[in-house]
């Protein structure tokens, strides 16, 4: 098996990592109920109640699955 | 028929998708719906909606070619051929294609790999769909006889 001879210094494990980006998510915009929210798209959304608990995952008016 | 997919197996093998594929359709017919990958879940969507097919043709061959495929290792699963044969097939009786419905949702925890469920469209037909589809057919002869005219 092929092993590295010598130590790979900072800069050059640096250098490598400077290249990692992330990238933003593509998301659209509704309105709901007079509020913006920006979401996933062709993705199910987490219904919640009023006090912020998270009930399931609907998309398209269906009940898809249980969070 | 369905157009055949590109790239490696599922699972390494031909001989371990295909049991891949019979699990999970056997799973899909018992619970109407399954949670798993989404490459999975595309994969899966043919293959299960060819065995429908032939639940809804509904002889003797085609009741043992699925059998075959699902209840082959497992004589439990003779029940879940039943099932498909008796309950599903007949809901499917106005559909033309398109037995399944594949939702996403989201990334799972862990290996951040983009999950799906798929499940049985179990909804009669809506009437909504046909109403329009006669409207626009009526439209068109309109149109020829006008154009003749």
């Amino acid at each position: 098996m092929a092993v590295p001879k010598r130590k790979m210094s900072r800069a050059n494990t640096r250098a490598r990592r400077s290249q990692w980006k992330a990238t933003a998510p593509n998301l659209v915009k509704t309105v709901e109920n007079g509020r913006v929210t920006y979401s996933l798209p062709h993705q199910a959304k987490v219904v919640t109640d009023s006090a912020g608990t998270e009930l399931f995952l609907e998309y398209k008016g269906r009940k898809v699955a249980d969070v | 028929m369905p157009t055949p997919t590109k790239g490696p197996r599922l699972g390494g093998s031909a001989a371990h998708e295909r049991l891949i594929f019979a699990n999970m359709s056997a799973q899909l017919f018992e619970n109407k719906k399954i949670t798993t990958t989404l490459t999975r879940a595309k994969r899966l969507r043919p293959h299960a909606e060819r065995l429908i097919t032939f639940a809804k043709r509904g002889d003797l061959a085609s009741r043992r070619r699925v059998q075959s495929v699902i209840a082959s290792r497992s004589r439990t699963n003779k029940s879940i051929v039943h099932e498909l044969f008796e309950n599903i097939a007949p809901a499917m009786a106005d559909r033309n294609g398109g037995y399944t419905r594949i939702t996403k949702i989201g990334n799972r925890k862990g290996d951040n790999a983009p999950m799906a469920v798929i499940e049985l469209v179990m909804e009669p037909v809506s009437p909504k769909q046909a109403v329009v589809k006669e409207a626009t057919k009526a439209a068109e002869k309109a149109a020829e006889a006008t154009e003749e005219a």
